[in-house]
Parts: C-alpha cells; sequence; structure tokens
C-alpha cells in the first residue's frame, strides 16, 4: 500500500506539470511574422532498372516565381521507416540549361518510399524533401516515381506523399 | 576534383551527423540495457523530444539551446511517467509494454494537428503529414558542418558525463540493479528510485537526440519513430557492449560507418547487422567492450576501471 501510494503521488505530480507546461505553452503560442521568401521546388523523378537508379528533374522558382539559376544543389534519399540507418551517397544536381532547372540521378538499394532530399545553397538556402514512391519496372522501362500515401510503407504504418 | 571533394564532404558531413544523433539514442537504449532492461520504446521518446524541439522552435521562436532542452525535458518526463506504471515489469513483459507505448506515441503523434499561420503557410505539427518547417538552420545560416560541430560536442558532453556516472557510486549501483537486483536492494540500494531516474534520463537523452534530428533534417512525421529505430538503438548497444558508454558507439560505427557507408554489402547489410547481433548474443552476450574487457583494457593502460574495487 505504502509502496503503490510512492507511486501514484508523483506519477499525478509529473501529469499535472506536463498539463499545466502544455496548457502554458499552447498560451503562449505566437504567429511569427509574414514574408520570408521560401522558393518554391518542384521535384520529379523516374525510376530505371537494377538497383534501382532514380533519375530526377529539379525545378527550382524564388518566391516571387522567376526561375532560380546558379545555385548548388545536392540530391540525396533515405527510407523513411529507417532514418540515419538506411541512406544513400548525395548526388550534386546539374543544371539542364532551362531556367531553374537541375537533374541528378540517384542509385537506390531497393524499391519501395523513399525520402528524396534536395539541398539548395547558394544564392539562397533551402531543404525540402518528397516522400516517393519507387515502383518495380520490367524490362527497360522507366517509371515514374509517385507521391507515396499513408499505407504504402505497410500496414500500420504513416507515411506522406508530401513534405517540406 | 575540388567538386569530388566537396561532394565526399557533404556526404561524410551527413553520416556523421547520422551516427553522432544515432549514437545518443543507442546510449539511451544501453541506460536502460544498464538496469536490465530491454526497451523498445526509446524511439517513442527521440520522437516526442523531436516534435517538442520543434514546436519550441517554430511556434515559440525558442533560441536552439532552449528547444533542445525542452526536447530533453519532454523525452525524460515522458519516459518517466511511464517508468512508473511499469516498474514492477521485468523481461518479456517490460519488452512488449515499452513497445506497445512506442507505437501509441507514434499513432498519437499522427493524429496531432495543431497549426498556426506562418509566413508560407500553416507551421506546426500536422498529423501523419509530419511537422515540417523547422528551419531554425535555414534562418540562422548554420551549415551542415557547423551544426555536425553542435552535435559532436553535445555527444562528447553526454559522453563525460556518462563515464562520469559510471565511476560513481550511482553507476556502480545502476549495475548491480542491472545484474541482480534482489542482491542490489538487499545491499541497501534504492532499486526503484534508481530505475526511475535511470529511465529519466534515458528519455531526455533520446530527447535530445531527437531535437537535435528534428532541427537537422527540417522536417519529422510519425513514420520515422518506427519500431525499427527503437530495435536498431538496443542492437547498438547490445553489439557495441555494455562494458562502457562507448560501446554504443562501437555498434553505430560498425553499423552505419562500415557496413553502411562502405557499401560493402549491397542490399545485404541488414541481414549482416541481424546476424552479427545473433551471433553476439550467442557468444558475447554483453557485446565487444563487455565488462571483462574494459576490466582488462583499464588494468593494461593503468587506468582506473569502474568495475575494479574501491574504497
Amino acid at each position: 500500500m505504502k509502496m503503490k501510494s510512492a507511486i501514484r503521488r508523483p506519477f499525478a505530480t509529473g501529469l499535472m506539470v506536463t498539463l499545466l507546461g502544455v496548457a502554458c505553452l499552447q498560451a503562449q503560442a505566437h504567429s511569427p511574422a509574414s514574408g520570408s521568401g521560401k522558393p518554391q521546388v518542384e521535384l520529379k523523378c523516374v525510376s530505371y532498372g537494377k538497383g534501382p537508379m532514380l533519375d530526377c528533374v529539379v525545378d527550382v522558382k524564388r518566391a516571387e516565381g522567376t526561375p532560380l539559376d546558379g545555385a548548388q544543389l545536392m540530391l540525396g534519399a533515405m527510407m523513411p521507416s529507417m532514418p540515419m540507418a538506411h541512406t544513400i551517397k548525395p548526388m550534386k544536381a546539374a543544371p539542364t540549361g532551362a531556367p531553374g532547372q537541375y537533374k541528378a540521378t540517384l542509385e537506390l538499394e531497393m524499391l519501395g518510399v523513399w525520402a528524396v532530399d534536395v539541398d539548395i545553397s547558394g544564392p539562397l538556402r533551402e531543404k525540402v524533401s518528397r516522400n516517393l514512391l519507387v515502383h518495380e519496372c520490367k524490362g527497360n522501362d522507366r517509371c515514374a516515381a509517385t507521391p507515396a500515401k499513408p499505407g504504402d510503407m505497410g500496414p500500420m504504418r504513416h507515411g506522406t506523399g508530401h513534405r517540406h | 576534383m575540388s567538386e569530388l571533394g566537396g561532394l565526399i564532404s557533404a556526404h561524410a558531413v551527413g553520416l556523421a551527423s547520422d551516427m553522432a544523433i544515432m549514437s545518443m539514442l543507442a546510449l539511451s537504449a544501453y541506460l536502460m540495457l544498464l538496469v536490465g532492461r530491454v526497451s523498445f520504446g526509446q524511439q517513442a521518446f527521440f520522437g516526442l523530444g523531436a516534435y517538442a524541439a520543434g514546436v519550441m522552435s517554430v511556434m515559440f521562436q525558442a533560441p536552439l539551446a532552449l528547444a533542445l532542452a525542452g526536447g530533453a525535458a519532454c523525452g525524460a518526463l515522458c519516459s518517466w511517467l511511464l517508468a512508473l506504471p511499469t516498474l514492477r515489469l521485468s523481461g518479456l513483459h517490460y519488452a512488449v509494454a515499452t513497445l506497445a507505448f512506442g507505437e501509441m506515441a507514434r499513432i498519437a503523434l499522427g493524429g496531432w494537428h495543431w497549426q498556426r499561420p506562418g509566413p508560407d503557410g500553416p507551421v506546426g505539427p500536422a498529423g501523419i503529414e509530419g511537422f515540417r518547417d523547422i528551419r531554425w538552420l535555414l534562418e540562422n545560416d548554420v551549415s551542415p558542418g557547423e551544426y555536425l560541430g553542435l552535435t559532436l560536442l553535445v555527444l562528447v558532453a553526454v559522453l563525460a558525463l556518462l563515464m562520469r556516472l559510471e565511476r560513481l557510486r550511482l553507476g556502480v549501483g545502476l549495475r548491480m540493479i542491472g545484474q541482480d537486483d534482489m542482491l542490489a536492494a538487499a545491499q541497501g540500494i534504492a532499486c526503484d528510485r534508481l530505475r526511475l531516474l535511470t529511465a529519466a534520463m534515458a528519455g531526455g537523452l533520446a530527447g535530445l537526440g531527437g531535437g537535435l534530428y528534428a532541427h537537422r533534417t527540417t522536417y519529422i512525421e510519425p513514420a520515422v519513430f518506427d519500431p525499427m529505430l527503437g530495435v536498431h538503438a538496443v542492437g547498438y548497444a547490445l553489439l557495441g557492449g555494455l562494458g562502457t558508454a562507448f560501446g554504443p558507439l562501437l555498434g553505430v560505427m560498425l553499423d552505419l560507418g562500415l557496413l553502411d557507408a562502405s557499401r560493402l554489402f549491397p542490399g545485404w547489410r541488414m541481414v549482416i547487422f541481424g546476424g552479427l547481433v545473433a551471433l553476439f548474443l550467442r557468444w558475447r552476450p554483453r557485446g565487444l567492450l563487455d565488462e571483462t574487457l574494459v576490466h582488462h583494457l583499464s588494468h593494461t593502460f593503468h587506468t582506473r576501471s569502474p568495475f575494479s574495487n574501491r574504497q
């Protein structure tokens, strides 16, 4: 009985402190000022061959809508269900010649949901990530990697198709 | 050539950052293993810490140090709260309870919506869509290399604290509880209190790692805090060894630094890692750097071992 009360008391105190803390934080939350000028990033990838390989094209525009040229882009990927322990070597994206467009090829280790990261530096800094479902492609076909949906990572898993 | 160098360094910085952050989680699992608890729920505290740090940084404009401290405090508090009702559990029952809590926390984070208008749209946790725009590094123009430096600094501080703790009576008490809690209690060690303290420390460490992770990647989502993350953390601690706090780091280095980075066994890495853990559990259950080896090494290099006789 003594032990039970010794456990209950700190449990109740801890719970009350937690609730109080969350309430205080909620009350103090504020909205940041507007107008940070975040660039718009569009990522399209197709998979092919063994590995599989993933060809990605990135279109980058400044916040006002003009194409962003002269930036350094690094593309990397990791499996969201195994963060930090399942990553692939990042590749530098090269300009395609089209305004604000860059491309890179990644060599993945397996099919499934991959979070493709686009790290932008140079005129501005930005980091964007998209969850893509990489399908199996027959023969020499090239298949579009589609935005991953909840459930694509298996039962009871939650994945997203569009992350920043 | 310089382009290649830049690419390698970007990869090396990313890998080193991952290894340092994963080491925090592995150390958190190591602390629990020290007191004889196999926890498959440390990823939950990592995730809760990541969300707490992200909320403080993005929605309250807290400085990074405060956000990380908030993440650690959140992890510590949640771990302590979980430790209270599971104090009487052990072995398989405790492992299943922590696994269940981990999944409960992950699914709860998937249902947590708390967004406020931001400069480029709403910010804050958005259920299974995750929590994006944790832009502290981008807004403060902190390079990945500089952030790696900070992460390593935190890891070294944590290691120094743990190494110090292992030389104190407290550290010896933790190991005694892990070996035989009845005997430890008979020696006058307050097992329940020390287990609660250890759970809070382990949760705090996982939460701190989560905060560092959230700010490094700039986004988090519940899918990231999968049970596999927790299983790996336990695996790293078991593989590296329970004799010293360097053990879990060795486990991380073996898997992420050797097997993953070298691409020696493409496609087979996880099979090899799992096989290694199984072999170690059979032939060297306390890992590479177990207590006996640490004692021998300390004796060889004439340093005081935490396992040597003390006054």
